[in-house]
């Protein structure tokens, strides 16, 4: 097999040079300060710059917004009406449905039929349940997975393969492989961000996030509740602008007075100014007092129950509107109350993560829609999993991992569509199932990055995040 | 579907007695592949004769550079040469006082007496047991979902600081560590060794425990850091098909794994009677209430059983860390895991049977396996990767000592010695270091300092023929000057706290935690683990006795390319980017060491002028230089005497290059 390398970022100071002295020279140091030499740099000098897609024709998108519900929303009470989980309520699965592996239901348990009811919306007539009446109003836009399957039942282990493709930790997130592809187009802002559930952590922690062994400069930063996100952006207590402009003056200064021509130290105050940018610039864009009262209302900002949520979907919007590759909003934490791991009971504990987020997601994507961002933003709705339809606990559902719903929307996803199924229980995905890997390779081809071109050399292997070859979805994506 | 139908099928061979089990072939290697140069033996090489040139490794490097038409750059000068070392061997800054008693001395000794003070220090263990730390991806923690802590996980980095000062030879360190319990079981140093078996992340979780498949990911981390760390070839690729670019066969990577299939956990414990009876006293309440309601949930109806799953999750919580122990493995033949090769590396897909068998490529053709319930397995194994005829075990480990000096190896990916990884620049010097660290008996100290005596490592970080240089090796692989680098996230802290004098220099003992924001606690599934260190003098300790917890990398240590403790990391990565930019400009650690730093000149010096001058002596080794000097007096006088100022100027030298970088 031909190894392509990758535009890489360098890795050392030499390699830098290399790189640099290849690409465009030490000319072009001659009468340039850091921060101008670092704009007009091709990629390899400035590893956040802006990076053409390996194949331009398909790039649709420029951005993601991951809804990550995590803790594994149901699909039998969302996005996968199953008429006859109700007839069979309370029997035995029957055996020619098969068998699967469970964390904790076992040959004792017994069907559970669903409270939620299902109705046809929009043209497109795609089946929502009335768990989610704001997202049915957004049907059209939506292009459901009912097919959706992954490798583990545990959290930790499913939420890996999910973010970073491994069911192990120490491979790097979706976020940092879209950011290594494609570098940033936010020069103020972090070109990655998840922001967390306040609640608390999820099973699988930060490290679901993280670059693994990508250079740290595609690592997320970890947005903080309230409003100040980025830790680090204020200035230290009793520093005013002014002296903190004189001490960076300083700075500057004393490291100019000893540097000659040196592209490392170049690229060190470019670093500096740019941090220096970030700190007067960032905060305009997470200052949410700007957006009228009616946008504020559409995500239900101020509404108790979707204040949070919604906060954090509009703050979302606008990060992609100023050039953020990659922003995970993460629904659930904490334990399984807080999360959509409905073990105890579905309804209470779906009726309440849904009270939190249905109409956030919906106002996001109508948001999107009317600013025009939403073609050029994939929007992606889903959990590690989903539920089982037996009955864990009489009231609650298991882990799910053999059959599940996630949503697509914008981006070149087609609206108002409904892509594979699982049996009439629910139990497998039998037509057109996707694995977590063939919905990567779909949204790094959205994004017009190739899965085998974006990759990168660890340990001796050339990884990738799809890890084994994906599939692109041909069908749902225009 | 597949899954299952194999799963069927196991536990039908199962039934049936599993006599006629397969057994994997032995496998064949051509000579192609045999003759790859990292698994030919070492060439025995005297260093090439070079007028005027007594160091071995001059030689060697004079003769490569010769070769492409370069030559070596000139002596740095004595300041920077004694921040070099310092920091090298100690990741420590030099004092002034050193600094000036070296620029002094003029004896022809000086840099000897210097190097042989270091290599000397029990600091040096610390520096040099800390890179060794992160090529076994040591951490405190489990991982995963629960992350739970590994409180006595300090031993076995007390252990590695202690054995890198004791210059313990390199194949004992590797016995004892894959095999400590085996050499002697009463030795308690030996047990603790023995836990490198035990240094991978950990998946616990709730519910059904799948039992085989935790078995599965244990044994994959015992197996393929033995690949990473000694061997330095990348065998763990070969555990889901034969490895596609190397020697490794599918079933070689299993006979690999043969060699711990009796190894088990082994927790002795070290807590005194008193603490004992008082665990008892917590857990025994707990524990009987947990067995009461598992026990009543198995007969409550089905309404009950959310409820009574809630009180189980609100006792495991209440649950305290476990009693001080030592964490060791031993063996238990009665538990030997049956091994196979797996399709894809699935545990439920299991294929051909194996026994043991160290790695086929370096064996004769044929060698028969061995069955995995021999008698000390891991002794076994060990004394293969510590033969001195093992090619791999001394060059491997001589390139990291090589890479750790020079910031490149002489073969620039220390874990990969494969086809993938890189060439070795300089074969016979590679060879000629490792032949010289076997027959002296494996000890690192004489290789360390027949480096650090070369003219090579004391190049000047600028070469007066820079241009052609770079153009015909850009890399430096050939050593045509020393590589300039950036401390590490570690060395950045610990000057910062030796420039403040805060700096607590103790020694080994129990990690720090230090009160971190509630938003980064929160971020762990169980934030309940993350008490404070008690002792507030603990929190200035040197950073690689700060708690090294997979799920939570403290920020200045990510931001600076610290390991992610899942996996070996060979070389830290040294990156530049605007948020180092932020954590050194805005965090609180430099801010609150600023203040001190300021502090400390404020008191110790009278006038700005002399204040300055002991700012660079103390962060940056040397006096600053008149343009230096001028541009920072103009700053502090615009506002005589502010303290906020000098705070201010304080910081502005922790991010000075001349700070983070050593030239």
């Amino acid at each position: 097999m031909l190894i392509r390398p990758h535009v890489r970022y360098p890795r050392t100071r030499r390699e830098m040079l290399t790189d640099c002295f290849c690409g465009f020279g030490t000319l072009a140091m001659a009468g340039m300060a850091g921060a101008d030499l670092a704009r007009s740099a091709p990629a390899k000098f400035n590893p956040l710059a802006p990076k053409a897609p390996h194949e331009p024709a398909n790039a649709k998108a420029k951005s993601v917004i991951f809804l990550f519900m995590a803790g594994g929303p149901s699909h039998l009470e969302t996005f996968d009406p199953k008429p006859l989980l109700n007839k069979l309520d309370g029997q035995k699965r029957p055996a020619e449905f098969g068998n699967i592996q469970y964390q904790n239901v076992n040959a004792q348990s017994r069907i559970l039929g669903t409270k939620r009811t299902f109705k046809k919306y929009g043209k497109s007539g795609i089946e929502i349940s009335d768990l989610f009446p704001h997202q049915a109003e957004i049907a059209d836009d939506l292009c459901v997975i009912r097919s959706m399957h992954g490798d583990m039942v545990v959290h930790s282990a499913a939420q890996y393969q999910m973010m970073t493709g491994r069911v192990i930790p120490g491979f790097p997130a979706m976020g940092s492989w879209v950011v290594y592809g494609l570098g940033s187009e936010a020069e103020n802002l972090p070109a990655y961000v998840v922001m967390p559930d306040s609640h608390g952590a999820q099973e699988a922690g930060v490290p679901m996030y993280t670059n693994g062994f990508l250079p740290s400069v595609y690592q997320p930063t970890m947005f903080r509740p309230g409003e100040k996100p980025v830790l680090n952006l204020d200035l230290p207590k009793g520093v005013s602008l002014d002296e903190r402009k004189r001490s960076i003056k300083l700075l500057r200064d004393l490291n100019e007075s000893g540097m000659g021509e040196d592209l490392e130290f170049a690229a060190r105050m470019s670093a500096y100014e740019t941090a220096f940018k970030m700190q007067t610039e960032a905060p305009k864009v997470f200052d949410l007092n700007t957006e009228t009262k009616e946008t504020l209302d559409m995500y239900g900002v101020g509404n108790p129950l979707t204040d949070d949520y919604g906060r954090r979907c509009l703050m979302a919007r606008r990060m992609v509107e100023n050039g953020v590759r990659f922003v995970c909003v993460v629904s659930g934490g904490g334990g399984p109350e807080a999360e959509w791991d409905a073990h105890n009971d579905i309804e209470d504990n779906h009726l309440r993560m849904a009270s939190w987020t249905d109409k956030p997601v919906a106002a996001l994507i109508k948001d999107l829609k009317r600013k025009g961002l939403l073609d050029s933003t994939i929007v992606m709705w889903g959990g590690e999993f989903g539920r089982s339809p037996e009955s864990e606990k009489s009231k609650g559902r298991d882990h799910h991992n053999t059959g599940f719903s996630m949503w697509m929307a914008g981006g070149g996803f087609k609206g108002g569509t409904v892509y594979g199924a699982t049996d009439d229980i629910g139990l497998k995905a039998i037509e057109k199932p996707v694995h977590f890997r063939d919905l990567h390779t779909t949204v790094l081809h959205q994004l017009g990055l190739n899965q085998d071109a974006l990759s990168f050399m660890h340990l001796g292997r050339k990884e990738r995040l799809t890890e084994v070859r994906g599939e692109v979805l041909k069908e749902i994506i225009s | 579907m597949m899954k299952q139908l194999c799963a069927v099928f196991l536990v039908t061979a199962l039934a049936l007695g599993a006599a006629e089990e397969k057994i994997a072939p032995l496998g064949t290697y051509k000579p192609a592949e045999r003759n790859y140069w990292a698994f030919q033996p070492r060439k025995k090489v005297a260093p090439p004769a070079v007028a005027g040139v007594r160091n071995p490794v001059d030689a060697f490097i004079a003769d490569g550079l010769r070769k492409v038409g370069l030559r070596s750059a000139p002596t740095a000068n004595k300041e920077t040469l004694i921040r070099r070392v310092t920091f090298d061997l100690t990741g420590l800054p030099p004092t002034p006082a050193e600094i000036k008693a070296f620029v002094q001395d003029q004896s022809p000794k000086a840099w000897e007496n210097l190097v042989d003070r270091l290599l000397a220090s029990p600091r040096y263990g610390e520096q040099w047991g800390r890179h060794w730390l992160d090529v076994v991806r040591f951490a405190e923690s489990d991982g995963y979902e629960y992350d739970m802590h590994r409180p006595d996980a300090y031993r076995f980095r007390d252990y590695v600081v202690q054995s890198f000062n004791d210059d313990k030879p390199y194949n004992q360190f590797v016995k004892e560590q894959l095999a400590g319990d085996e050499l002697d079981a009463s030795n308690e140093i030996l047990m603790v060794a023995s836990g490198f078996n035990r240094l991978g992340p950990l998946r616990k979780n709730a519910g059904n425990q799948d039992v085989a498949s935790s078995r599965n990911e244990v044994l994959t981390e015992m197996t393929n850091v033995v690949g990473s760390a000694f061997l330095g070839v990348t065998v763990g690729c070969s555990r889901c098909h034969d490895h596609k670019f190397d020697p490794f066969r599918q079933s070689d990577y299993y006979r690999l794994q043969g060699f711990f299939a009796q190894t088990h956990d082994n927790d002795l414990i070290r807590a005194s009677a008193d603490e004992q009876a008082a665990y008892k006293a917590t857990v025994d309440p707990l524990t009987t209430e947990i067995r009461q309601l598992q026990f009543k949930m198995r007969r409550a109806p089905e309404e009950e059983k959310g409820k009574i799953q809630t009180q189980l999750d609100v006792l495991d919580e209440k649950m305290p860390l476990p009693l001080t122990a030592i964490y060791a493995v031993k063996n238990d033949v009665k538990k030997v895991s049956p091994l196979h090769l797996l399709f894809k590396g699935d545990y439920l897909q299991p294929l051909d049977a194996v026994g043991t068998r160290p790695l086929g490529i370096l064996l004769p053709e044929g060698t028969p396996e061995s069955p995995a319930t021999g008698e000390k397995p891991r002794t076994r194994l060990a004394e293969w990767v510590t033969d001195p005829a093992n090619p791999l075990t001394a060059r491997v480990m001589v390139n990291r000592v090589w890479q750790y000096h020079f910031g490149r190896g002489i073969v620039s990916t220390p874990n990969d010695f494969g086809r993938m990884g890189g060439k070795p620049s300089n074969p016979e010097l590679l060879d000629y270091l490792a032949n010289t660290f076997v027959e002296n008996g494996w000890k690192l100290k004489p290789i360390h300092r027949m480096i650090l005596l070369s003219n090579s490592y004391k190049q000047a970080s600028e070469s007066p023929i820079e241009k052609l240089a770079m153009e015909k090796d850009a890399e430096n692989a050939l050593v045509w000057k020393f590589s300039r680098r950036r401390l590490e996230a570690e060395e950045i802290r610990d000057a910062m706290l030796s420039a403040s004098g805060r700096l607590n220099g103790k020694y080994g003992g129990h990690s720090v935690l230090i009160p971190i924001s509630q938003d980064l606690v929160k971020m762990l599934k169980r934030p309940q683990y993350w008490v404070a260190t008690k002792d507030k003098s603990e929190y200035d300790r040197r950073t690689m006795y700060m708690i090294y917890k997979r799920n939570l990398i403290l920020p200045y240590m990510g931001v600076f390319d610290a390991p992610d403790l899942q996996s070996s990391c060979p070389r830290r990565e040294q990156a530049t980017h605007a948020p180092q930019a932020l954590e050194l400009l805005n965090g609180q650690l430099s801010n609150d060491l600023a203040k001190s730093f300021a502090d400390r000149l404020a008191e110790s010096a009278k006038t700005d002028a002399e204040r300055v001058d002991q700012a660079w002596w103390l962060a940056v080794g040397r006096a600053p230089t008149l343009k230096e000097k001028q541009l920072t007096l103009k700053y502090l006088q615009e506002k005589p005497g502010d303290p906020l100022r000098l705070k201010e100027m304080a910081l502005d030298v922790f991010n000075l290059n001349a700070f983070l970088y050593v030239n």
